[in-house]
């Protein structure tokens, strides 16, 4: 083109110094990294650890304008160490310990791990104490939506969006209250069973519950959920693609999103959910708004799950019969002479589970003699899908950012372990 | 200046001040952990903590008060001081939950630290974690504190004297039974758990052939397959025919044998037949050189999971970008805290008289 000025390549000599907190603050990138990047008139923008969201990890942002080139995560300001922790301590005592890492899912937490002793031991559970497992496992990833979508909206500035899941959940916790005595640190789920039985009025006030939340979402849904603000926000970024999805291990809703079929409920079937009637929320898009639609759609399948199990629960024992010292009429106060001596035969066992938020690994070692796990590895959902999470942001804006974290629901406690 | 600070403080209009600052206290976004969940509830709609002039605000530099949510790591306490020193004073500090208090259910981990230990704490909320009311209570007794500039305890404890409730007893042994010489194998034979597992199995076998020292199935599902760790990129390669996706990388410290099994753990989600499965690819290293070919490159979902893995067993993953930096732990944790030789501290158990 004519009357155009023809682009001059320009190099001005500036001093390329990385600042000198560089090697103060422990800045998990190389040197030549930063160097690299001042030559390249790029930016490098650090996100956290503390930042106005909720959670906290940081991450390193390297910007082009204000495109993000590459996103390098810095993990660990949760890491408690629990892998380590486990390894010394009983095969009981491990149970609420592993609930941390996300405690307002700990049924699926404490289910994964329990199911590891019962497959290691061949323990039989008695129908009843499935159905409850299996009602406070939803009740937790109806929960853990609700806490996902307020956090959301705090990342997005949406008060209004943050005030209505969290009134919701009130009920989710008053429901937990009353099955397991705890708001959100349940520990209800042990080997062979659950703690104790819950009766009959507890199972309708939780029906009763399930109907006001499902009245309730419907005006979520309309404050927030269809809010053009949201939509706006949401639509179309941090995009992945199934193949990507696939290739960097992405689980739960985030994999579903972006159109795999893979929900380890269905897929390997654990206590009842095979007789149960649900269908898996599979969207096609791959971005944050269809991330956060899939939880929605989510919940809905929860709640009618919450109700077949209200309607189903058989009559019977709660704990079972091959844990024979355990007394009926005492459970709590037999409990720990019970199970305290459990020892695994020697070998590997790993269960899957699906967590609110994806997929759940536990695999114990044992040696055969010891009553503590000799190796005890679990991968949490947000520790698997922290490289998708990482990849999604490539080529947004940086004030896209934040909505894609929260468009994963990313916990850091949960990841970090 | 320090007279304009005197005056504030002392002078006709220091009540004014106490007043404004009693009401206006406002919590940095620093959600440590878990806690965070209970802190969220205090301030939504249920219990509302705005109704106490308390509301949770983004930045440090226009905020007072620091709200502690449990556990505090290495990592985090750097945070937790720089994020201190931006706040203006004056400011406060509280500590929810037990693990901020004295470590509570992580007491003894290797990344673990006091928030005492790192800024002056004015309040303490014990629980685990503490609910919304506890949490609330906090915050008046931190406004009581200002307005009266007395710190009192809105819990009283009965004292009891243990001496005088029984005969003392002699501290009960500890309840953990560890083997000496423990008995480590990963594939250990369990196919009568899966009896229809032998096709797979001999697909797999086929695949690999040569390059598979075996493959045992380890229960439903579960395959274990043992290969040497120089035909790992092969098998690996291979491998993602049938599979797209690690799950888990883990590393088994076996210092008794002086080897690290690493495991790899595959599984598909494009590939229906094999969705269910899990094929855990096991190899011995030796564990004084301590190196194995990255598998990042083939499966990058296996990327982080190796850095992690280097962390805190100070494997090699030959080809992984992110050797040789802490990527989970912070830079002055002990040297690889998941083998086992770093040892944590130990219970101990008391008996009636102190012992």
């Amino acid at each position: 083109m004519t009357g155009m000025k023809e682009v001059r390549e320009m190099s001005i000599e500036v001093p390329v110094e990385p600042p000198a907190e560089y090697e103060s603050l422990f800045i998990p990138v190389p040197k030549e990294f930063v160097e690299d990047a001042y030559r390249k008139d790029d930016f490098i923008v650090f996100i956290g650890p503390q930042h106005p969201g909720s959670g906290h990890m940081r991450i390193i942002v390297r910007l082009k304008g204000d495109f993000i080139v590459e996103a390098i995560p810095d993990p660990g300001y949760v890491h408690r160490s629990m892998e380590k922790l486990a390894e010394n301590r009983l095969y009981v005592q491990n149970i609420p310990l592993l609930e941390r890492p996300a405690i307002m899912d700990f049924g699926n937490y404490n289910l994964g791990y329990v199911r590891v002793i019962e497959e290691a031991l061949d323990i039989e559970v008695p129908e009843r104490a499935q159905y409850l497992r299996v009602l406070l496992a939803e009740l937790g990833r109806i929960g853990t939506h609700l806490y996902d979508a307020g956090i959301l909206a705090v990342f997005m500035g949406h008060t209004t969006g943050f005030m209505w899941p969290f009134a919701v959940r009130e009920f989710i916790v008053e429901a937990l209250t009353h099955i397991t005595g705890a708001r959100i640190t349940g520990s209800f789920i042990i080997p062979g069973g659950v703690r104790r039985d819950v009766d009959e009025k507890v199972l309708r006030m939780i029906g009763r519950i399930i109907f006001t939340i499902e009245n309730r979402l419907e005006k979520f849904e309309r404050v927030f959920i269809r809010n053009p603000t949201v939509v706006a926000r949401l639509k179309d970024v941090g995009v992945l693609t199934r193949e990507e999805a696939i290739k960097y291990g992405v689980v739960g809703p985030f994999l579903r999103a972006s159109g795999v079929e893979y929900d380890v409920r269905r897929v390997e079937s654990y206590e009842v959910y095979d007789d149960l009637d649900f269908e898996i929320p599979v969207g096609d898009d791959g971005d944050g708004y269809t991330r956060f639609l899939v939880r929605v759609e989510e919940i809905a399948q929860s709640m009618s799950i919450i109700r077949q199990v209200i309607d189903r629960i058989p009559e019977g024992d709660v704990i079972s019969s091959d844990i024979e010292a355990i007394s009926r009429n005492d459970i709590r106060g037999s409990f720990y002479d019970a199970l305290a001596k459990i020892t695994l035969p020697a070998g590997e066992y790993t269960t899957l589970t699906e967590a609110a938020r994806g997929t759940l690994l536990f695999s114990v070692l044992s040696d055969g003699a010891s009553n503590v796990p000799y190796r005890l590895r679990f991968v949490t959902p947000g520790w698997m899908y922290l490289k998708g999470f990482m990849e999604s942001l490539k080529g947004e804006r940086l004030a896209d950012l934040q909505a894609i974290y929260g468009s994963f629901g990313y916990f850091p406690p949960e990841a970090d372990r | 200046m320090s007279e304009m600070v005197r005056f504030l403080h002392s002078g006709p209009l220091a009540p004014i001040k106490r007043w404004g600052t009693k009401w206006s206290l406002w919590p940095v976004h620093l959600v440590t952990a878990c806690c965070g969940v209970e802190l969220a509830h205090a301030y939504a709609s249920g219990y509302d903590g705005e109704r106490l002039g308390s509301l949770n605000y983004g930045i440090s530099r226009q905020t007072n008060l620091i709200i502690v949510e449990g556990a505090i790591t290495r990592k985090m306490a750097r945070i937790l001081k720089m994020t201190y020193e931006q706040m203006p004073d004056p400011k406060f500090v509280m500590v929810m939950g037990a693990c901020g208090l004295k470590g509570g259910l992580f007491w003894n981990g290797y990344h673990m630290v006091k928030p005492s230990d790192v800024v002056p704490v004015d309040f303490f909320i014990p629980g685990c974690p503490p609910t919304p009311e506890a949490m609330l209570r906090g915050i008046r007794e931190l406004q009581e504190k200002i307005w009266s500039g007395e710190p009192r305890n809105s819990i009283s404890f009965n004292k009891i004297d243990m001496l005088r409730i029984g005969s003392p007893r002699l501290a009960p042994p500890s309840p953990k039974k560890i083997a000496k010489t423990p008995l480590v194998k990963v594939n250990v034979d369990r196919s009568e758990k899966w009896k229809e597992g032998g096709i797979i199995v001999k697909e797999v076998s086929d695949l690999l052939g040569e390059l598979a020292s075996s493959v045992t199935i380890t229960g439903r599902n579960r395959i274990c397959v043992f290969v040497e760790s120089e035909n790992a990129v092969e098998v690996a390669k291979r491998l993602s025919r049938l599979f797209d996706h690690v799950k888990s990388v883990n590393v088994i410290d076996v210092p008794h044998e002086s080897s690290f099994i690493i495991e790899y753990v595959f599984s598909s989600y494009s590939n229906k037949k094999y969705m269910p499965i899990l094929l855990t690819m096991a190899s011995r290293i030796d564990r004084e050189e301590a190196k194995f070919p990255s598998l990042a490159e083939i499966f990058p979902s296996a990327d982080y999971l190796e850095r992690e893995m280097h962390d805190l067993f100070g494997v090699w993953f030959e080809g992984n970008p992110g050797m040789g930096v802490r990527f989970l732990i912070a830079p002055d944790t002990p040297e690889n805290p998941l083998r086992k030789d770093f040892r944590l501290e130990e219970e101990v158990y008391t008996g009636g008289d102190g012992r």
